[in-house]
């Protein structure tokens, strides 16, 4: 405050403009917090022989990771039992026509199957929940705050950005730290983050900005109730057998080995 | 198997455990940033002196991370032991912004 004050603010200002813009993004993120909530289609019933299928492909993984808790005849075993059952498709959904060779009648559009257009919905839901209340805030915004000097930054800014933040003020001279609602309105979009997690605490949707869009393209993934990696209309079988490949290419060693020897080493026996 | 391969799965890291320390780090930041705005718009700082209080007060916050919860010892907590210093550093930034541009107009006015 080296130069004088040169502008002073109305106190109205700050109760007419200042806390409704701030009071209505709060409660605009909670209400899109609960709509995201309330949007989320639940986890659709799914038949007992394609939750085999995609769980068959868990089950490997699981015995390639933690193999090493087992000894190595109960390893052996579960690898070749799991290894000729992916080969001879025993988990598949439709094991009848996969043993008749029929060819597979799989649709290649992801749309075509219900699971793709079930995660194509989620995601222009989380789009749309995202993008129609910031529309109407920033017309609003402008609508009824436009062209007066809102607040002043504690920080300077360079002078591009006067004509974002100083929007419809018509004064050439003023500094760029005096800023308009609109500015107010992005700082509270890209500030607001933690006090919804103060609130509705953390792992909510009511952020608005950057973030969603990385979540909305995570969440559908639960929906589907797929693997990660499981595409719809991927052929199984093909999964089936890279997976019997890995197991089949898996090392093994048994943690318990030498165990004795590790032991006594550790309390100095030796 | 090597010997860090093997300490590795005879005491396994708790991915559960691992999250509950990331997002435990991610809220403290998150409310501490929000009341140095706070601290900050009261103060009447301005330009950088307001940015070095974030950073200040960041820093002591991890410090007191460091210390209290982690006990000195974050290697035990986190699989990258810095996490305790640098994770999340930024993200209250914005979040100090508001705040501290907040505080500073309600105070200035």
């Amino acid at each position: 405050m080296a130069a004088a004050p040169d502008l002073v603010l109305d106190p109205s200002l700050r109760d007419w403009v200042l806390f409704p813009i701030l009071l209505v993004m709060i409660l605009v993120g909670i209400l899109r917090h609960y709509v995201t909530q309330l949007l989320q289609s639940t986890p659709k019933q799914q038949d007992l022989l394609a939750i085999r299928e995609q769980q068959a492909l868990t089950r490997g993984a699981t015995l390639r990771a933690n193999g090493k808790f087992i000894p190595q005849y109960s390893f052996l075993s579960r690898k070749q039992y799991l290894t000729q059952a992916f080969k001879e498709g025993e988990f598949l959904k439709d094991k009848e026509s996969f043993l008749n060779k029929d060819e597979p009648k799989a649709p290649a559009n992801p749309l075509a199957e219900p699971g793709g257009m079930d995660q194509m919905m989620n995601m222009l839901k989380g789009n749309m929940v995202m993008i129609v209340p910031q529309t109407l805030l920033m017309s609003w915004i402008n609508f009824f705050f436009s062209g007066f000097i809102l607040m002043k930054l504690p920080f300077p800014l360079t002078i591009r950005f006067k004509s974002i933040l100083q929007s419809g003020v018509m004064t050439r001279d003023l500094d760029v730290r005096w800023v308009s609602s609109i500015s107010w309105y992005f700082l509270c979009l890209f500030g607001l983050r933690s006090v919804y997690d103060i609130i509705l605490g953390s792992n909510n949707s009511a952020g608005g900005g950057m973030d969603m869009g990385g979540m909305g393209m995570g969440m559908p993934g639960g929906g589907g109730g797929g693997l990660p990696g499981m595409q719809p209309g991927q052929d199984v079988y093909k999964l089936h057998c890279s997976e019997a490949e890995n197991i089949e290419l898996a090392s093994h060693e048994y943690l318990l080995d030498e165990i004795e020897d590790r032991l006594l080493l550790k309390y100095e026996m030796y | 198997m090597d010997r860090k391969e093997l300490e590795g799965a005879v005491a396994p890291i708790s991915s559960e455990s691992l999250a509950q320390n990331t997002k435990a780090v991610y809220y403290i930041r998150s409310v501490t940033s929000t009341i140095f705005g706070v601290g900050a718009g009261i103060l009447g700082l301005e330009s950088y002196f307001g940015f070095l209080f974030y950073f200040a007060g960041t820093a002591y916050v991890s410090l007191l991370m460091f210390f209290i919860l982690a006990k000195g010892k974050p290697a035990e907590f986190f699989t990258s032991p810095s996490y305790v210093w640098t994770g999340n550093a930024f993200t209250g930034l914005t979040s100090f912004v508001l705040t501290w541009t907040m505080l500073y107009g309600l105070v200035d006015a």
